[in-house]
């Protein structure tokens, strides 16, 4: 069917990315995802329309991920407590309703925000997220102080961070000059 | 801290501050999560991550569905709905065989058609491509023995004191008045009958004996040996009379046989990796080789070229 090719096609990235941020482990994230896969081909949510779909294909996979930490949680040990302790907030944080940017945004849009960075915060960003390097190993490529990276590092986030988020309150201008014309 | 705990070390003092500092404001925690969520976000994906998925999405589905029972078959790969191909009537061959006293006549219909037969003792048998029906000329309303090879379809007319017998390399089936469809292509693993009405007996080479009631299927895996008494989907077991082609979770080197006499052709694959496909789907009317094809195309990671005149070669090709 390539109906249901098509909507893994569009969605298996984003929901990947989606559940890698909470279970942090890649081959995890890509087992959730293929269950949720399979429950909308068992189940025959196929006939879904396009939004009702990507809003339970995001929910299925939260849910399982938090079910997954649940279970994980007993097995962690007390050297993770603080990470865990920032895990169990950001769960709380999502469940309040807030959304992520790979539920909101499309991908392309990101990349593109990305682009448009200055060179010098665009260059961290594809080293870490690109290149999978941490501070460290980026800092001696650079030849920089670390403690650079991480300032440009953060900058970068926070440029993107306003950037996406500006984006999203245009499109809502836009919305409102549309219904008021 | 924010950037060290995304992506380098933070040590166990400077993650209790950064806790700290999170639960500190509402404010404070939305900037850390909305960080973290541009940092989550912010990764390279891959056509051929997805590609690779897909494709193992599909192997897990299709293994999984082979375990599972014949009521579970919700989860159909329409495959697609095409144009008529046209049913071939009138081309069965009659063959005279002998000129000896025990003269046997021969039904055969070629791949690529199917055909209806009437016999004398007004039987009807709808015969599927590549299927041989032959019976004995001394052939009656008392004497109702035929032998099969391949698939028919039977709609027995009814005497209770003169049983119809179908004759096959591996079992009898006996009855009085009844509909049932009867496969045994000698190149299929699995043969066997499924009965749409009333009752038949089966009688196999090893004497063993089976009564087969109404939306019953008996199948024999000709390569254990074992007969198998199933719950059946008569309607996608007789669809092929219609003209139309469903299939139910039947493995891929079964599909490609049938394809094979469907049509007519020839289907060579060499790849591993079709075997442990699972098949579900319906044609709803003779559509061309070309489109099957192309439809199967759309569901399984395989590409297909013409060799030759009525020769198709399927090759594994991940999406």
């Amino acid at each position: 069917m390539s109906d249901f090719d098509h909507i893994f096609r569009k969605y298996h990235n984003l929901l990947y990315l989606y559940a890698n941020k909470f279970v942090r482990n890649e081959s995890i994230s890509l087992d959730i995802v293929q269950d949720v896969f399979a429950s909308i081909w068992e189940k025959g949510k196929l006939e879904l329309h396009d939004e009702h779909l990507k809003a339970y294909l995001f929910n299925a996979v939260k849910n399982s991920c938090f079910n997954y930490l649940k279970h994980e949680r007993v097995v962690q040990d007390h050297q993770q407590r603080n990470i865990e302790r920032i895990m169990q907030l950001e769960q709380k944080y999502y469940k309040s309703g807030e959304q992520s940017l790979i539920e909101k945004e499309n991908l392309d849009k990101i990349y593109k925000a990305i682009n448009a960075l200055s060179v010098i915060n665009r260059e961290v960003i594809e080293l870490s997220r690109f290149e999978g390097l941490k501070n460290k190993e980026i800092a001696k490529k650079l030849k920089l102080p670390v403690r650079t990276v991480e300032t440009r590092l953060f900058r970068a986030l926070s440029e993107l961070k306003e950037k996406l988020s500006k984006n999203n309150l245009r499109i809502l201008l836009n919305i409102c000059v549309l219904i008021k014309s | 801290m924010i950037s060290r705990y995304l992506n380098g070390d933070l040590s166990r003092t400077e993650q209790e501050k950064l806790v700290n500092w999170i639960k500190d404001s509402p404010k404070n925690q939305r900037l850390f999560f909305e960080l973290k969520d541009v940092w989550d976000a912010s990764h390279e994906g891959s056509n051929e991550k997805v590609n690779e998925q897909l494709l193992k999405f599909y192997r897990k589905q299709a293994t999984q569905k082979r375990t599972k029972s014949i009521s579970s078959w919700k989860s159909v790969i329409a495959v697609a709905a095409i144009l008529v191909f046209g049913l071939v009537i009138g081309s069965v061959m009659q063959i005279q065989f002998g000129q000896d006293n025990s003269q046997l006549e021969s039904f055969y219909v070629p791949k690529g058609s199917r055909s209806e037969v009437t016999l004398a003792d007004g039987t009807k048998v709808n015969l599927n491509s590549n299927s041989y029906l032959k019976f004995d000329t001394h052939f009656s309303k008392n004497n109702r023995i035929v032998h099969l090879e391949g698939e028919a379809y039977f709609e027995v007319k009814s005497d209770k004191n003169h049983p119809f017998t179908v004759q096959t390399n591996n079992f009898d089936i006996v009855v009085t008045g009844t509909k049932f469809n009867v496969s045994n292509y000698d190149d299929d693993q699995l043969i066997g009958a499924t009965l749409a009405e009333g009752k038949i007996e089966l009688f196999t080479d090893d004497h063993q004996q089976f009564e087969i009631k109404p939306g019953e299927k008996i199948s024999l895996d000709r390569k254990t040996n074992h007969y198998e008494l199933n719950e059946a989907d008569v309607k996608s077991e007789t669809a092929w009379i219609n003209s139309e082609f469903i299939f139910k979770e039947i493995p891929f080197p079964d599909l490609i046989k049938r394809l094979e006499r469907w049509y007519d052709v020839q289907i060579s694959y060499s790849s591993n990796e079709f075997n442990e496909m699972v098949y579900s789907g319906s044609f709803k009317n003779q559509e061309t080789i070309w489109q099957v094809l192309d439809a199967l195309k759309l569901t399984t990671p395989i590409d297909y070229e013409k060799i030759s005149f009525r020769k198709f070669k399927l090759n594994y090709k991940p999406m």
